[in-house]
């Protein structure tokens, strides 16, 4: 028997998933073909913005790069291991979940082990090279704590976005219509980490701190590691809470999933 | 077919797809707000390159000044749905399902049918989406969009408008009609999808890049789907310049769509030999 | 409402499936007209109860082969998904080898095989021996007895042919022989079949039968089937449930049912004639209850 049974069946399956998107080789490399193209597409946006002013509310080009680096790294991984969250709405709608519920194993880990878009890793990729680029261009002050900072803001950043991509694809128990709202808090969340929260305005920032974590995806750890002082004037040790935030919106995911699954079989499909 | 009832048949048409859309009211709320929500971030991050020097106000970037340059998010955002960028595959659908068969057998202009179609859409869009997105950014910024100034600025707008929809609908056409001779249109799609943003000047405005840059992005026929459209709204473009992008606008859209006619003899002929 | 008991006399009484009042309303909510009207709805939606199923009380014994027979939108499918612990009872209970399926899922799940007629549960673009192999893990099935049940299938069904062929190239014979196969693979002890011989062809139903009328003799399996097909009745079932609005129409053997309405006709016959009487005694039950009879919903 495997050491890590759970982690041996999910590789087993997803495994299997990959082995059938195998066949379709030219579509594979099509796709991932476009997807370095948005990275590099987004990333020369940033750069051509920078021609035309010297800082953007303060922050230089590498740090703004930085700060792109860590959103799109933490999304496109949490992206890629949810590759089966994207079309779950699919799957509520035509029934295909009930196949799921059948099976002496959890549901959510069956939906997960579902789909692993391999062309997703492209982007991963390149969130990290930009990433490599912009610390070696800012020429940091490297300790140990500031590398710790680094690893668990990323680590955490995945795990937020993770959330956030659970509680859309849970909305999908309730309706199939608003959808596309979630769209707001993904994608329009990646697309806030992006940029210094500076930019933004102040009802904005609140919400991106205290309501959606999205501040601590790339802003808090981005300030610990420039050593930046926090224009709101907020608390220094607030940069360090990363992990917290994602372990609260974890819970909450975790939560709206199982309220989502009793919901749907309450009331079926 | 007789041309006044080819004119009726258009018409008809037009007036088809724009209450086709009306259904789908939930969906178009749904968008609006993640519309609503994009232009904040992109107005947002728009504005601060103008007060980045501190609390001195830069006056203009590259021709753009403040009000000009929020206004250019706000009517891209607008414009998204309106020249609809990208993820439409309605013709895609029905060669997959085999219905492109019967639609290329009627008698009148396979192309000139989406065409029309495309228009009830983009009426539709204009209006549901778009202004509403507009009239939110007209809210949330201090000053107030900038607005086109006077009947002819409308003018050029509206016919830079419909030679963008003409434009896009081109490229998503060929796009579609490809699916025809390969197997995988929506990859090509997406990447199609990107290159327009970028291109287009959605994500940064053309004239932001290098100036030695520019006659080269102007040339190409995406920055008639938005750049151009949209540098008229926000009086960037006026006069004798706005008549001289027009004429590119015009030039391509009449390129595309014979390219797309071209491709639809072809298809008739594919149809004819394979059956289907 | 006929609540006979029937069906032969078995070795082990031991029930298998027990309900009792089994419930299921759904609420559908009504969408207002307009634009402001489907604001509204999503406040403050007007919900109006559909009971799809109406107080079921039925009992199946270990090694029992029953159908379960009734129109569209009868209920059946719903009180299947209560038993597979797809869906939550509104009322009533519900007990599957002892355990109550919404609370204890997965110990149900490992113990119980279920195939979709119209669905598949294997994998699309993999070989159907790849479906086999993923399913036993799933189920932790030991490899002597996978290997064994494998074997076996796959001479019973003939899948030799194909279990090297992916899913979504297999007609749907194949595919059906290949979803029994992987539904029992495990050693459930029983199985829901939901329109198993829909869309088969003469020979490809023959064989599902032989493989089921097997199964249950030499496993003992209990089956519970819903169909359309009369044949499908006939050929395996001793014992009938029809379902209609909700609520359990008849429950008892085949011979009874013929005993009751004439020897001479056929199933389909026989079954006509069962719907007109009980739409005449519907009838007079609601003349004698003044309730109305809830809408159908499945």
């Amino acid at each position: 028997m495997p050491a890590f049974p759970l982690l041996h069946l999910y590789l087993t399956l997803v495994g299997a998933r990959v082995r059938g998107q195998m066949q379709y080789r030219v579509s594979f490399a099509l796709s991932a073909f476009g997807q370095a193209f948005i990275t590099i597409i987004e990333f020369g946006a940033i750069v051509v913005l920078f021609s035309r002013v010297p800082r953007i509310a303060g922050w230089s080009l590498w740090e703004v790069a930085l700060l792109y680096a860590l959103a799109e790294t933490s999304f496109s991984s949490a992206e890629f291991v949810g590759s089966a969250l994207d079309d779950f709405q699919l799957r509520v709608s035509q029934g295909t979940f009930d196949r799921v519920l059948v099976r002496p194993l959890g549901a959510f880990f069956q939906v997960l082990a579902e789909e692993l878009a391999l062309r997703r890793l492209g982007r991963v990729l390149q969130g990290i090279l930009v990433l490599i680029l912009a610390l070696h261009n800012l020429a940091l002050v490297w300790t140990p704590d500031k590398v710790l900072v680094l690893a668990l803001g990323l680590a955490s950043g995945m795990v937020i976005f993770f959330s956030i991509f659970v509680l859309a694809a849970a909305f999908c128990f309730w309706t199939v219509e608003g959808k596309e709202a979630t769209h707001v808090f993904s994608y329009g969340g990646v697309t806030l980490a992006d940029y210094p929260l500076d930019v933004y305005a102040d009802w904005l920032r609140r919400f991106a701190i205290f309501v959606l974590p999205l501040a601590f995806v790339s802003y808090e750890p981005a300030l610990y590691l420039l050593d930046r002082p926090d224009p709101l004037g907020l608390p220094s040790w607030l940069r360090l809470l990363s992990p917290l935030a994602a372990l609260g919106l974890a819970l909450l995911a975790r939560l709206g999933w199982s309220v989502g699954v009793r919901h749907y079989q309450s009331t079926g499909s | 077919m007789r041309l006044p009832a080819l004119l009726a048949l258009y018409a008809a048409l037009v007036r088809l797809a724009f209450r086709r859309q009306l259904a789908y009211r939930t969906a178009n709320l749904a968008g609006l707000l993640t519309n609503a929500f994009f232009g904040l971030l992109r107005a947002s991050l728009f504005i601060a390159l103008f007060t980045s020097s501190g609390t001195q106000t830069t006056a203009s970037i590259s021709g753009y000044d403040l009000q000009m340059a929020a206004s250019y998010t706000w009517v891209t955002q607008a414009l998204i749905m309106v020249v609809n960028l990208w993820n439409w595959w309605d013709i895609e659908t029905t060669i997959r399902t085999g219905d492109v068969v019967t639609d290329l057998a009627r008698p009148f202009s396979y192309l000139g049918y989406w065409l029309a179609r495309d228009y009830g859409r983009a009426a539709y869009f204009a209006l549901f989406r778009g202004l509403p997105g507009l009239l939110f950014g007209q809210l949330t910024f201090q000053a107030g969009l900038r607005w086109p100034e006077g009947p002819v600025a409308w003018l050029l707008l509206l016919l830079s408008l419909s030679l963008a929809i003409a434009i896009s609908f081109a490229w998503r056409f060929l796009l579609n009609i490809s699916a025809f001779w390969t197997t995988d249109a929506r990859g090509a799609g997406g990447l199609y999808g990107a290159l327009v943003l970028f291109l287009g000047g959605f994500v940064v405005p053309l004239r932001f890049f290098p100036d030695w840059l520019q006659p080269l992005l102007f040339s190409l026929p995406f920055a008639g789907i938005i750049q151009i459209p949209t540098d008229i709204f926000v009086g960037r473009l006026g006069g004798l310049a706005a008549l001289e992008a027009l004429a590119t606008q015009a030039l391509w859209a009449l390129l595309l769509l014979g390219l797309a006619q071209l491709t639809v003899v072809f298809a008739v002929r594919r149809v004819s030999v394979q059956g289907g | 409402m006929r609540t006979l008991r029937g069906g032969t006399p078995l070795l082990d009484s031991h029930c298998v499936i027990r309900t009792h009042d089994l419930r299921k309303t759904f609420r559908v909510a009504r969408r207002r007209p307009g634009l402001l009207g489907g604001l509204r709805s999503l406040v403050n939606p007007i919900l109006h109860e559909v009971v799809a199923v109406d107080g079921v009380s039925l009992e199946i014994r270990r090694g029992e082969m029953v159908a379960c027979l009734g129109p569209n939108g009868a209920g059946k499918s719903t009180t299947i998904k209560m038993l597979t612990g797809i869906l939550v009872p509104s009322g009533g209970q519900v007990e599957v080898l002892g355990l109550v399926p919404s609370r204890r899922r997965k110990q149900v799940a490992q113990r119980i095989g279920v195939v979709f007629g119209q669905r598949t549960q294997l994998w699309w673009d993999l070989p159907l021996r790849d479906s086999f192999d993923l399913l036993r893990y799933i189920y932790r099935i030991p490899d002597a007895r996978f290997r064994h049940n494998l074997d076996q299938f796959a001479a019973l069904l003939e899948l030799d042919a194909f279990i090297d062929t992916p899913v979504r190239q297999l007609s749907l014979g194949q595919r059906m022989r290949g979803d029994l196969a992987a539904a029992l693979l495990h050693d459930p002890e029983v199985l829901y079949l939901d329109e198993p011989t829909i869309g088969l062809d003469v020979v490809a139903k023959h064989r599902v039968r032989s493989f089921l009328l097997d199964l249950n003799q030499q496993r003992g399996v209990t089956v519970l089937l819903t169909t359309h097909d009369m044949s499908d009745v006939e050929r395996l079932c001793s014992r009938l449930l029809i379902i209609d609005h909700g609520r359990l129409l008849y429950d008892g053997g085949l011979d009874e049912m013929r005993a009751r309405l004439g020897h001479d006709s056929t199933l389909e016959d026989m079954m006509r004639q069962f719907y007109e009487r009980t739409a005449r005694e519907l009838l007079a039950d609601l003349e004698a209850d003044a309730d109305p009879v809830p809408a159908s919903y499945a």
